[in-house]
């Protein structure tokens, strides 16, 4: 039988043993390209390598395909932590019992909209003019690039799930990205494009002078970093008091590394509510 | 404000978080290196070394640190190399135009065998990347062709398949859709850059083959090679202007508002310059120097470039590779002669020489040139509280400053008896209006005569890095170095460093950078220096003056709309474009002589400027 102090010393044992076993292995890293892989490789040397010497845990980062398979890794093991737009979050939540940690706050915003626009000189004024006209999105694991933009349509009653989609769209595409989207709509290879509030921003200035924006969604929390429920809960407070220094001023040039925000805010996981309600409505969760 | 905003590049971009700057999207090694090949094979005469760097170093304006050598096939890479030895520009272009093709068609090949997996979406970025290397030549020369093949991309991207995510959100794959598209990219490609054998090419450009064998005027626009930075500069200097400090307000002073707009328009430039978007404040922005500046093949290193060379204007290429350090031009009414080499006196005559020899523009008005003199004579230096108004130090600097004050003033039997003060003389603002062979540049010939400097100002001199007429010295500590090696100054370690501390102490200037902070912003500061611009019209309009009204409104239009998308507002951003429209009907009705109708726009402008102002940031 334990004595109350053997106990004591026991208890603290074990709950140093997974911060330590976890020291001993690193804390693992997964990043989702948005640009090149290799130039987020030379980036995420300069993250992880911080990481490392503000935690004192050896942080190492590896960019996977997409968040799919930053999910995969999530979920056997291979990444601790994964940066993760909300909607896949969401899924990873309901089937791996993913946690969120850390909010982007971006334009001063932790949260930001999903957008359909049009060229100004097309001649279309409502997302009805769209019947049988064709569209570009980002990407079918988008929230912003996909399925926001497609809830507009769907909240104007044109059509009432992906399903329909095809047949109330001329065609429609998953470009590959924001940019993509964007830009196959600005050179009038498609009519509209589906894809973030700021995603404007990545048309030449000309350009965007040149498109308007059709309708807007609701908002949307913005990208997060999540990490596997096991992962222990010391290990997850420091990282995040780590990563929340990333908004004092000396450490800020270093956010231009990750994926370029303002910052970064503990996560609320009640402002995915509204992700995890579209999400059913959609059949991604029962 | 062509300096802040880039409104020419090729393709869409990434932006920064803090909106300063928009940055051209990184290019893949091999496309990197076969626009830099075409740029510079472009140049009179090639700079055989330049392109050679860009195949077997990792290449400008790619972030991937990787050779493009190193991702073509043994024959890519063989055949490019021996056309480079040879110095054969059109087996140059065969051969790399060769590489990228059939990379193009090596990936889509892989991402047919991968179709379903992930690695599929990766193999047709691939392709898609290399693709971008031809994109702009076939929208300028085939333009259904480029609607059928962007179209192909996207059914690419769209068929290739998705496992979504743990099951949710799977796309299919479109085999047969997929085949169809990449059918269309492939025969394109063969076509046009894979062809038995390619016509002569005078000029090198990704324009289709069957195109050029029509013999058809391709209007291409003029680009700049990836790598170049025309337009980003990170810190922007601050402005001083001698009226602004003495609390006049810019709207006041007709001339000098012109002289201004003037001095940022690239419409008094030609050619490329003009196409490209570049004006005065390129290079000399905010009166200081865009340190950033760079063009691959023309600059030897940031802030500077080879302004007589074949690109810009081939009539004045001196066939020199002669790189030219951007000079400051704060306080430039103090320090004539003009020119690096100090050949114009007049300051008149040297804006003239800008504009019309190194940019190719038109003949300006005496109008034009009152006004930008006018403005450029009102930049004044920073003001550096650790000098007096002879020049001496004051209580202010270091004492190794003062120690270094000294050894100035002192007289070196390697400087024939004269002290470094004898030249940058401290009551002349650190300059003596001469020139001077000071064995910083080789005589053009065995036995010929070398090219003499004028001496620069020391003034505000800690902001203008790299130092001498050719930018090769990176520190103002290695420009004493110099001194010290060439003219056996004999200083010691310790002098050397006092009399760098001096130069840096007489160098110095307060608040050297604009701060932006919240509504403070880079878009602020836009409108408010486009605004004043515009208001010149006040001036312009009574006096029926419609072509000085076209070149400004040619200039503050295009920029408003442009620089909007940077604003940190942008919410607000449909309202610039409606206000750019009014200027442009401005503009309109005063081409058409109807008078009455530009007022009345002019005032709708000026009605909605203060409604709108609040937001504008």
């Amino acid at each position: 039988m334990l004595s109350r102090r053997n106990f004591l010393v026991a208890a603290a044992a074990s709950a140093a043993l997974p911060v330590m076993a976890a020291t001993d292995q690193g804390l693992k890293l997964a990043f989702i390209p948005q640009e090149n892989p290799e130039k987020l490789l030379g980036d995420i040397n300069v993250i992880t390598s911080w990481l490392s010497e503000q935690m004192g845990v050896p942080v190492t980062g590896f960019v996977t395909f997409d968040h799919a398979a930053a999910v995969e890794a999530l979920r056997n093991g291979d990444a601790d932590i994964s940066f993760m737009g909300a909607l896949p979050f969401v899924l990873a939540e309901d089937q791996i019992g993913a946690v969120p940690l850390l909010s982007e706050v971006y334009r001063g915003q932790p949260s930001y909209s999903g957008r359909v626009f049009v060229r100004r000189d097309s001649g279309i004024e409502t997302l009805a003019d769209l019947r049988g006209r064709d569209i570009a999105f980002s990407d079918p694991v988008s929230e912003s690039g996909y399925i926001y933009p497609l809830d507009l349509f769907v909240r104007a009653g044109l059509f009432s799930g992906t399903g329909d989609a095809d047949s109330f769209f001329g065609q429609k595409f998953f470009a590959g990205g924001y940019q993509q989207a964007m830009q196959a709509m600005a050179n009038g290879l498609v009519d509209a494009a589906g894809a973030s509030q700021y995603a404007d921003l990545y048309l030449t200035p000309d350009q965007q002078a040149e498109v308007k924006v059709l309708a807007e969604s609701e908002q949307i929390p913005s990208h997060a970093i999540i990490a596997r429920p096991d992962l222990d809960a010391g290990l997850q407070a420091k990282f995040i008091e780590t990563m929340l220094r990333l908004n004092e001023s000396e450490n800020r040039h270093l956010l231009a590394y990750l994926y370029g925000p303002d910052g970064y805010l503990p996560a609320d996981p009640s402002v995915y509510e509204g992700v995890r309600e579209t999400a059913r409505r959609y059949g991604f969760l029962k | 404000m062509k300096h802040l905003i880039a409104s020419t590049l090729l393709c869409a971009m990434p932006v920064i978080a803090d909106a300063t700057a928009i940055e051209e999207s990184p290019w893949a090694p091999r496309a990197a290196a076969y626009r830099l090949t075409l740029f510079m094979g472009n140049l009179t005469p090639v700079p055989w070394d330049e392109i050679e760097r860009s195949w077997t170093l990792p290449a400008f304006g790619s972030d991937f640190q990787v050779a493009p050598l190193s991702r073509l096939t043994v024959n890519e890479a063989h055949a490019i190399s021996q056309a480079m030895q040879a110095e054969d520009r059109q087996a140059l272009f065969e051969a790399s135009t060769i590489a990228i093709a059939e990379g193009i068609l090596r990936h889509l090949d892989s991402a047919k065998i991968a179709l379903g997996q992930p690695e599929a979406a990766r193999e047709v970025a691939q392709a898609a990347a290399l693709f971008r290397a031809f994109e702009d030549g076939i929208k300028a020369a085939d333009a259904p062709a480029a609607r059928d093949l962007g179209r192909a991309w996207l059914v690419l991207n769209s068929t290739l398949g998705n496992a979504g995510v743990l099951g949710n959100a799977e796309q299919d794959v479109d085999t047969d859709r997929f085949a169809e598209a990449q059918a269309i990219v492939v025969n394109y490609i063969a076509a046009n850059y894979l062809p038995s054998s390619y016509a002569k090419r005078d000029r090198l450009t990704p324009v289709p083959e069957t195109v050029v064998l029509t013999g058809a005027d391709v209007a291409l626009p003029s680009t700049l090679p990836p790598g170049s930075n025309i337009a980003d500069q990170r810190e922007l200097p601050r402005l001083v202007l001698q009226f602004e400090e003495a609390g006049e307000d810019e709207a006041n002073l007709p001339l000098v508002a012109y002289g201004d707009m003037l001095f940022d328009s690239p419409e008094i430039f030609g050619g490329p310059a003009r196409e490209l978007g570049i004006a005065c404040s390129t290079c000399h922005n905010r009166s200081d120097v865009n340190r950033d500046f760079f063009i691959p093949g023309l600059s030897s290193h940031p802030g500077g470039m080879d302004v007589d060379g074949s690109f810009f204007n081939p009539m004045f290429n001196d066939r020199t590779d002669d790189h030219l350090d951007t000079p400051s031009m704060r306080g430039i009414r103090f320090t004539a002669p003009y020119g690096r080499d100090g050949r114009e006196p007049s300051l008149r005559r040297f804006i003239r020489n800008v504009i019309v020899t190194e940019f190719a523009g038109k003949e300006p008005t005496p109008f034009q040139l009152d006004a930008l003199e006018a403005y450029v004579k009102q930049f004044d230096f920073l003001p550096n509280p650790k000098i007096d108004r002879a020049g001496k130090l004051t209580d202010l600097a270091s004492d190794a400053a003062k120690r270094g004050e000294v050894l100035f003033n002192s007289k070196f039997a390697g400087l024939g008896d004269k002290s470094c003060a004898s030249c940058h003389t401290p009551d002349r603002q650190f300059r003596d209006g001469l020139t001077y062979d000071i064995g910083s540049a080789e005589p053009p010939f065995p036995g010929g005569t070398a090219t003499a400097f004028e001496t620069p100002t020391l003034r505000n001199v800690n902001f203008t890095a790299p130092y001498m007429h050719d930018g090769s010295l990176p520190t103002l500590a290695s420009v004493v170095d110099w001194f010290n090696d060439t003219k056996n100054l004999g200083l010691d370690e310790a002098q050397r460093a006092d009399l760098t501390a001096y130069v840096e102490a007489v160098g110095d200037g307060e608040d050297p950078y604009q701060v932006f902070e919240g509504r403070n912003s880079v878009f602020r500061l836009s409108w408010e220096e486009l605004t004043t611009f515009a208001s010149t019209l006040d001036t312009l309009l009574p006096m029926q003056d419609a072509e000085n009204i076209a070149v400004l409104i040619d200039t503050v239009a295009p920029d408003l709309a442009a620089d909007a998308s940077v604003m940190v507002n942008q919410n607000a951003k449909p309202e610039i474009y409606e206000f750019a429209a009014i200027l442009l009907a401005v503009g309109d009705a005063s081409a058409e002589g109807n008078w009455t109708e530009a007022t009345r726009q002019w005032e709708l402008f000026k009605a909605m400027q203060a409604e709108i102002d609040e937001r504008m940031f």
